[in-house]
């Protein structure tokens, strides 16, 4: 047999040691075809070992080339891989038992259950069940960047290391293009607004030295000391008069310091709000180009923080910390500036407590922080507590469980006390010392100074406005570390709104699609075979022709292996949808491969009737119309009356406008059900899908429902899913899935005939329900 | 058949003495397994097999911790296949030592998480957090990506850690770890 044409990779390079060791083997082969490395030895530990396929055996080799196991193939029946807890093992089933041949960690669980499907394939085509043999085109599902190799949580993230934080910034910046001229006036406004706050404690330095003290013993200024504003005032007489200038320029300067304020904070608010909000609407408008997989791998709660908790992060910190950011840098710097330029010698002592205050305000914040983080999440616990006993409060006193939820708060409570006096604590602590040290910059600065007006070196004046700038130079520097943090969280929240905007839009019609305005309804599968990831297909090689008009039951065993056969029958409909394409073979609706078919119009034409109706907040006759909101009244009522709705909605005091709320939860389940079944109607798709309409109602409900979807059908292409075979009495053929493999098709009476597996399920039905009777009449 | 699993040690086996081996009331049957009747064997390819006395052999057995977390040693489920439960074995210590061997060895295949015993060093790059560990099944190296979500903690102090590849690893008390492999965890998660 040729193998050399089925070998596109190996996978792991097998050491030159071991492929010698395995050749002086009494087995003889002439090629390994490929080896797969382990990394749990056989002893449970941390290992390496390899498992050798060549091309009349299996090996599995320890790291040192001793061989554990070799099963020629004649002698293997089967093989699997079996997911344990935390692990995987490759096990094979042989003439001589079942062998547990190779473990390994989740890390090569891809790979292994690759092999296992290889190999599974490769023994069915040795027997004959398979026409072509496998072809090995493992591909490695680990997503790394391409530029840096850093491995991402999955194909939709953006690499962390290659998008700059800075970058981030600038591309936040970028949303204010269309608002130019207004970021400018903003930055003017920033940088007038600070000089002016430079403005009062030079005024202070007039009004001692110019003034007060003028008439004090004339005292000359110290070295002659002067600047020509105080000149001017020197030469006012009286000095009453002077003073009163003096405070009456500097009333304007804090009334025009405060205009500026203002101005400044309306037009922050204004910019960052319709920045945040420009890019909340891009990131929702981007969010509904996303293919269905994105949504799969991540939970809802995960993408609606996106939007709202990450947006309103970002927004939080745009409006307050950006402009306290920019304005506290800008005076620093300016602040820092004037006292250099006043007297740099005294500026040079003022620089003594920085690094104090950085180094042991860093500390502290980041010691808050985390004490705070754990109060937060003691406290956040605490909630869990009272949300569960209080939603839960039927159940707890039908158990009279009152007294252990009392305790179970009372211990969470008294924990969460703990916690937040222990933060409460290290902040009464810590702050003080912190002030402290801020403290001793300007006793510094008055004795230094001190010493150098009483050696009449400088004025007093200068002194007191050196003093006043000092304490309007340090309060920036205290809040410097918490709100780079603040900046730094924020930046991660943007990261991840930019990650859905980066992300991937599901392939949308590029032109070349083909425009299928008038679907017929005709379905082919061609061996098509698919999983969510690639090696663990969850349909195989499935073959079913659907004719215009058709509806087709798709049964599943409900029992043994539940939860992937039911996965399999709404993977087939996440496939008519074109939520995920198949990963080999074919699906064709019309003859058309349905990759090749315009998404529009393949949408428009199917309609999905779900097991839980998803209805959205609005009225019940916005919801029959979603899909067509220019529908009319008449359309609606028609659509209503055909799916048994109309009866029910007329019941309601608001008629058609009743308000369905949230999710539909004022309505029962029926109810929904036919509401969605007449949005179906409504919509009238060539291609229908129902899972499982009747469910959890009453007879009389279901009788209702029944009939309803009876008058949906009528001449669609329907792919109906039930878990109870009754509900597929109407279809022209069933079509039978068994672990992801189509087993039999036909119609109700040939499956029963055929006393297959389809027979089986109606039998084992049959009695369930014979014992859910009998258990009924028992409750009478 | 009475049960000799009398010894009252916690609250799961305080009726214990009362209780038949085979109880088949309300339509449901279970079974608990005495020990002394129980035999694991290798067969020639390593595969479990257990030996009920005087009843029958199965030829291969899967075994399932009931309680893995609060009582791993004990409450052990041993099926037939993935679907057919034999019976529970409440104490497997009472079994025959070559045959508890066995047993723990299937259990070790079964439950594979490692337990963490040393941490060495979490580094944090770009949101990804590398760990160092010492296990007991050796030292490992993995990637962490959110913390919050892939570490959780079950009451009172034990935490579960998801890497990136899916693998979890455990650590039963956080509060026994020594205090740098504390301080490690301490300073990425604030516990």
């Amino acid at each position: 047999m040729s193998t050399a044409d089925t070998q596109t990779g190996t996978l792991d390079t097998l050491p030159k040691s071991i492929e010698e060791t395995l050749k002086t083997l009494e087995i003889q082969f002439e090629e390994i075809r490929f080896a797969v490395r382990s990394d749990v030895s056989s002893s449970g530990k941390y290992g390496e070992e390899w498992f050798v396929l060549t091309d009349v055996a299996i090996f599995t080799v320890t790291g040192t080339g001793d061989v554990l196991h070799y099963f020629p193939y004649e002698s293997v029946l089967g093989i699997r891989a079996e997911i344990v807890v935390d692990a995987g093992i490759l096990v094979l089933e042989t003439q001589e038992g079942t062998v547990d041949l190779i473990r390994y960690s989740n890390s090569c669980a891809a790979k292994f259950g690759f092999v296992a499907k290889f190999i599974g394939d490769e023994i069915e085509y040795r027997n004959g069940k398979r026409d072509e043999a496998p072809i090995w085109d493992y591909k490695i599902e680990d997503h790394s960047c391409n530029t840096c190799g850093l491995s991402l949580a999955d194909e939709f993230s953006p690499c962390p290391a290659c998008t700059k934080k800075h970058r981030i910034m600038l591309r936040i910046l970028s949303y204010m293009r269309p608002y130019r001229g207004k970021a400018l006036l903003f930055v003017l406004l920033v940088i007038v607004g600070t000089l002016i706050s430079l403005v009062p404690p030079y005024f202070s330095r007039i009004l001692i030295d110019d003034i007060l003290l003028l008439n004090d013993a004339a005292a000359p200024t110290p070295d002659g000391q002067t600047t020509w504003l105080g000149d001017i005032f020197r030469t006012i007489q009286p000095a009453a008069m002077a003073l009163s200038i003096a405070i009456g320029a500097l009333l304007a300067t804090y009334l025009i310091r405060e205009i500026f304020t203002i101005l400044q904070s309306r037009l922050s608010a204004w910019l960052t709000l319709r920045i945040a909000a420009n890019i909340r609407a891009h990131v929702y408008k981007h969010l509904h180009n996303l293919s269905i997989r994105f949504f799969d791998k991540r939970t809802t709660g995960t993408v609606i923080s996106h939007i709202t908790e990450d947006s309103e992060r970002l927004q939080d910190f745009m409006l307050e910390g950006l402009s306290f950011l920019g304005t506290e840098l800008f005076l620093l710097f300016g602040i820092g500036g004037m006292l250099f330029w006043m007297n740099w010698q005294l500026a040079c002592f003022i620089l003594i407590p920085i690094p104090i205050i950085i180094v042991g305000g860093g500390w502290f914040w980041r010691k808050v922080r985390s004490m705070w983080h754990r109060a937060w999440r003691r406290r956040s616990k605490l909630f869990d507590v009272v949300n569960d006993s209080v939603s839960g409060i039927r159940v707890v006193r039908a158990f009279g469980q009152q007294r252990s939820e009392v305790s179970r708060f009372g211990d969470a409570n008294i924990d969460t006390r703990d916690h937040e006096t222990r933060a409460e604590m290290i902040w009464a602590t810590y702050y003080p010392p912190l002030m402290f040290a801020v403290q001793m910059g300007s006793l510094i600065v008055w004795y230094v100074g001190g010493l150098d007006v009483i050696g009449g070196g400088m004025t007093l004046g200068t002194l007191i406005t050196f003093n006043a700038y000092l304490t309007m130079f340090y309060g920036p520097l205290r809040y410097i570390s918490p709100l780079i943090n603040w900046a730094s969280r924020s930046m991660t929240a943007a990261e991840r709104l930019f990650e859905v905007i980066d992300s991937q839009p599901e392939q949308v019609d590029d032109g070349n699609l083909k425009a299928m305005p008038n679907i017929l309804g005709e379905v082919k599968f061609r061996n098509m075979t698919f999983g969510y990831d690639s090696h663990k297909p969850v349909l195989r090689d499935i073959n079913l022709h659907v004719k215009p008009g058709e509806m087709i039951g798709l049964v599943g065993h409900s029992g043994a292996g539940k939860s992937t056969l039911i996965k399999g029958k709404s993977t087939l409909i996440n496939l008519i949808c074109r939520f995920y394409t198949p990963d080999s073979g074919k699906l064709e609706i019309d003859g058309e491969d349905i990759r090749q078919i315009n998404l529009k119009d393949l949408r428009r034409q199917i309609g999905v009737v779900l097991q839980e109706p998803y209805l959205f907040s609005g009225t019940i006759a916005e919801n029959i119309s979603y899909a067509h909101p220019d529908a009319t009244m008449e359309e609606i009522i028609t659509a209503a009356k055909a799916a048994n709705a109309h009866e029910f909605i007329i019941k309601f005091p608001d008629g058609y406008d009743t308000e369905v709320g949230e999710r539909g939860g004022s309505l029962s389940g029926g109810e929904r059900q036919r509401i969605s079944i007449a949005r179906a109607i409504l919509h009238n798709p060539r291609i229908l899908i129902l899972d499982e309409a009747t469910s959890s109602v009453d007879v009389e409900t279901e009788k209702k429902i029944q009939q309803a979807i009876d008058r949906l059908v009528q001449n669609r292409t329907t792919f109906a899913i039930a878990h109870r075979l009754s509900t597929l009495r109407n279809a022209d053929r069933l079509f039978v899935i068994e672990k992801g493999k189509g087993v039999e098709c036909g119609s109700h009476e040939e499956l029963m005939k055929k006393k297959g597996i389809y027979y089986k399920l109606v039998e084992t039905q049959r009695e369930a329900a014979n014992v859910r009777a009998e258990a009924q009449i028992v409750e009478r | 058949m009475q049960s000799k699993n009398t010894e009252k040690q916690d609250k799961f086996s305080q009726n214990e003495a009362d209780r038949s081996e085979t109880e088949e009331q309300n339509g449901f049957t279970h079974r608990y397994l005495e020990a002394s009747t129980l035999t694991f064997t290798r067969s020639q390819v390593g595969t479990a097999r257990l030996e009920i006395c005087n009843e029958v052999c199965h030829l291969r057995v899967v075994v399932r911790r009931l309680m893995p977390l609060s009582h791993p040693e004990k409450y052990i489920s041993i099926a037939a296949d993935e679907e057919t439960e034999i019976g529970i074995l409440v104490n497997p210590s009472e079994l025959k030592p070559e045959s508890l061997i066995i047993l723990n060895e299937e259990l070790d295949k079964r439950y594979f998480t490692p337990r963490i015993q040393k941490i060495y060093r979490v580094k944090e790059q770009f949101g990804v957090h590398e760990w160092e560990v010492e296990t007991e099944r050796g030292r490992a190296t993995f990637l962490v990506r959110g913390l919050n979500q892939n570490i959780k903690q079950t009451p009172p102090a034990r935490l579960f850690i998801t890497d990136v590849r899916g693998n979890r690893y455990d650590i039963p008390d956080y509060r026994e770890l020594d205090a740098q492999s504390f301080h490690q965890i301490q300073r990425q998660r604030h516990l």
